[in-house]
C-alpha cells in the first residue's frame, strides 16, 4: 500500500472580497502517490500557479483540505523551484542553497548535500560564483539544487524552464528526468507546453476554466520519450485534441451567457 | 592538495599586490591633481597682486594650520566636535531607519511621517542649531539633537525607498522553504537595504557635520565651529582659513578611508558597472 504524498480534496480558492469573489480553484480534489512525477497543464488563467502558491502555503485557501506528507508543515517537505531561479544575489551558489537548510540539518551535512547536489545538476565548480556571474540555464540549475538539498518530500516546479531557450531548455528536462530517477523524489511539474507535459510526467492532470480537473491521464508511454516516436504523437495529438475541446466548449459557453 | 592551494594563496597574494600598485599608480598620476594645482595657482595670483592685503598665500596658510596641527590643538577640537557628530548622527541614524522601515512597510505610517519628513528635509541646518541652543544651552544636548532632527529626514527617506524595493519574490522563496525570521532579516532584508543605508550615511553624515559646526559657533566653547568663530572675531583669515582646508581634508579622508571602500565591499556581489552613456 502506498500511502499518498499530496492530498487534495475539495480545495476551494478564490480572490477578492466576499460578494465580488473571483473563484479560481472549485472543488478541486486529487491524491499523488509517493515518487511520481505529476505534470499540470491548463490555459492561463486556469489557477495552475494558485494551485502551487496553495500547496506551498504562500496562498491562504477558503475551504477543503491540503496535506503534503505527514500534515504539519516542515522545512523538509517542500522543495520549490520558480520560474525565476529567485537567488539571492549577495550570496554565492554555495550560501544560496545554504540559505533554505532545513531544521535539524546541520551546517555540515548541509554543505555536503548542496555539493552533492550541485554536482548532480552540472554546477560543479561553481560554488563560489555570484549569480550573476553565471548564465540563466546554471542560475536554474542553482535554484533546483537549492531544492533538491532540502531532500524534500515533494518538489514544486513552477514553469521552471520556459525562460529558457530551447535548447537549454531540453537539456534540462532531459537532466530533470535522470535525477528524478536517482532521487525518486515526488515532483509536481506545472507547464503550458503540452509536449514538455508528455515528455516528463507519468501523468498529467489537465486543469479546466472552471477550476476543476478536467482529464486525468496516465502517461505510459516507455522512456526515454522522443518527440518523434509515433506512439508519442498519438499520445500529443489525443491530448491537444482534448485540450481544444475543453477549448471549444468554453467559447460556446461564452457565446450562450 | 595542499600544494594547490599554496600556490592559489601565493597567486591570490600577487594578484593583490599588482592591484594595489595599480591603484597608487593611477592616484597619482590622476588628473584630479590638475583641479587642486589650479586652484593653488590662482589663489596665490590673487593674494600678490591684489591691495586688499586681507587674503593670505597659500603658503601662510599652510604655515597656520601645520601649527595647528602641531600643537595638537586641531586634534582635541576635531575629537570634541566628532564626539558630537558621532552621538547625534548615530541616533539619527537610527531614528531615521525606524522611520523609514515603517513608512516603507505600512501605509499609516508612510502618511503620518509624510509631512515631518518633507518639512525636516527642507528646513536649513541653521534653524535647528539656533533653536537646540536657545533650549538647551551650552552642552551636549545641544549639538545633539540639532544634528539628529537635522539628519534623521535623509536617512528616513532612503530607508523608505529601500524598503520598497526590497524583492518580493525573495520573501516568498524563503516563506515557501520556512526560512526563519531572522535569517531572513539577516540575509535577505539587511543586504537589500544595504545600498540605501549607505546613501543614507553618506547625505546624512554631511548634513551632521555643517549642523555641528553651525552649533558650536553659537553653543560652544569647544570643537571646530568654536574656533571658526573665534578666529572670526579676531579676523585672523589665515587661522580660519586653515580650519576650513583641516576640515576639508577630514572630510576626504574619511570619504575615501571609509566610505569609498565601505561600498567597495558591500557590493562586490554586483556585476561591474559598464558606462552606457
Amino acid at each position: 500500500m502506498t500511502t499518498a504524498a499530496i492530498t487534495v480534496k475539495d480545495l476551494v480558492k478564490s480572490f477578492g472580497e466576499p460578494g465580488h469573489e473571483h473563484v479560481v480553484l472549485n472543488g478541486l480534489s486529487f491524491d499523488v502517490e509517493h515518487g511520481t512525477l505529476t505534470t499540470i497543464v491548463g490555459p492561463s488563467g486556469s489557477g495552475k500557479s494558485t494551485l502551487l502558491n496553495v500547496l506551498s502555503g504562500l496562498e491562504p485557501y477558503k475551504s477543503g483540505t491540503v496535506q503534503i506528507h505527514s500534515g504539519e508543515r516542515s522545512t523538509t517537505d517542500l522543495g520549490y523551484v520558480f520560474q525565476s531561479p529567485r537567488l539571492l544575489p549577495w550570496l554565492n551558489i554555495i550560501d544560496n542553497i545554504m540559505f533554505v537548510r532545513p531544521k535539524g540539518v546541520q551546517e555540515g551535512t548541509h554543505r555536503q548535500r548542496a555539493l552533492q547536489y550541485l554536482g548532480m545538476v552540472g554546477l560543479k565548480g561553481v560554488e563560489q560564483k555570484f549569480p550573476h556571474q553565471l548564465s540563466g540555464g546554471m542560475q536554474q540549475r542553482a535554484g533546483l539544487a537549492r531544492g533538491l538539498a532540502v531532500e524534500p518530500e515533494v518538489l514544486l516546479m513552477d514553469e521552471p524552464f520556459s525562460h529558457l531557450d530551447e535548447i537549454t531548455a531540453e537539456q534540462m528536462r532531459t537532466e530533470l528526468l535522470r535525477i528524478w530517477q536517482e532521487t525518486r523524489r515526488t515532483i509536481i511539474f506545472i507547464t503550458h507546453d503540452m509536449q514538455e507535459a508528455i515528455q516528463l510526467g507519468d501523468r498529467l492532470l489537465m486543469l479546466g476554466y472552471h477550476g476543476q480537473i478536467v482529464e486525468d491521464i496516465k502517461i505510459d508511454l516507455p522512456r526515454p520519450r522522443k518527440f518523434t516516436d509515433h506512439a508519442f504523437v498519438d499520445f500529443y495529438a489525443d491530448v491537444v485534441s482534448r485540450f481544444h475541446k475543453m477549448q471549444s466548449d468554453r467559447a460556446e459557453e461564452l457565446a450562450v451567457n | 592538495m595542499g600544494l594547490a592551494t599554496n600556490a592559489s594563496a601565493a597567486q591570490a597574494r600577487t594578484d593583490r599586490t599588482v592591484q594595489v600598485t595599480k591603484r597608487l599608480r593611477s592616484l597619482i598620476f590622476s588628473y584630479r591633481w590638475l583641479a587642486l594645482i589650479c586652484v593653488l595657482v590662482i589663489w596665490q595670483v590673487i593674494a600678490l597682486t591684489s591691495n586688499i592685503g586681507v587674503l593670505p598665500t597659500p603658503l601662510k596658510v599652510v604655515t597656520a594650520g601645520w601649527e595647528l596641527v602641531s600643537t595638537g590643538l586641531f586634534f582635541k577640537e576635531l575629537a570634541a566636535s566628532m564626539v558630537r557628530i558621532l552621538i547625534g548622527f548615530g541616533l539619527g541614524m537610527l531614528l531615521g531607519l525606524i522611520v523609514g522601515v515603517l513608512m516603507g512597510a505600512r501605509r499609516f505610517w508612510d502618511a503620518f511621517f509624510q509631512d515631518l519628513v518633507v518639512l525636516g528635509l527642507s528646513l536649513p541646518g541653521l534653524i535647528y542649531a539656533l533653536l537646540c541652543v536657545m533650549i538647551f544651552g551650552l552642552g551636549l544636548t545641544a549639538p545633539v539633537v540639532a544634528i539628529l532632527l537635522a539628519s534623521y529626514p535623509f536617512a528616513a527617506v532612503n530607508i523608505r525607498e529601500g524598503v520598497r524595493a526590497i524583492d518580493k519574490e525573495l520573501i516568498d522563496m524563503a516563506r515557501v522553504y520556512l526560512v526563519n525570521r531572522s535569517r531572513v532579516i539577516r540575509q535577505v532584508i539587511l543586504p537589500s537595504l544595504l545600498p540605501f543605508i549607505l546613501a543614507a550615511v553618506r547625505v546624512g553624515f554631511t548634513v551632521a557635520w555643517k549642523v555641528a559646526v553651525l552649533t558650536e559657533v553659537f553653543g560652544a566653547a569647544t570643537g571646530i565651529g568654536y574656533q571658526l568663530r573665534y578666529n572670526f572675531q579676531l579676523f585672523s583669515m589665515r587661522t580660519m582659513v586653515a580650519w576650513a582646508l583641516l576640515f576639508g581634508a577630514v572630510m576626504l579622508v574619511i570619504e575615501y578611508g571609509i566610505l569609498v571602500p565601505a561600498e567597495r565591499y558591500f557590493a562586490r556581489w554586483r556585476p561591474k558597472i559598464k558606462e552606457v552613456i
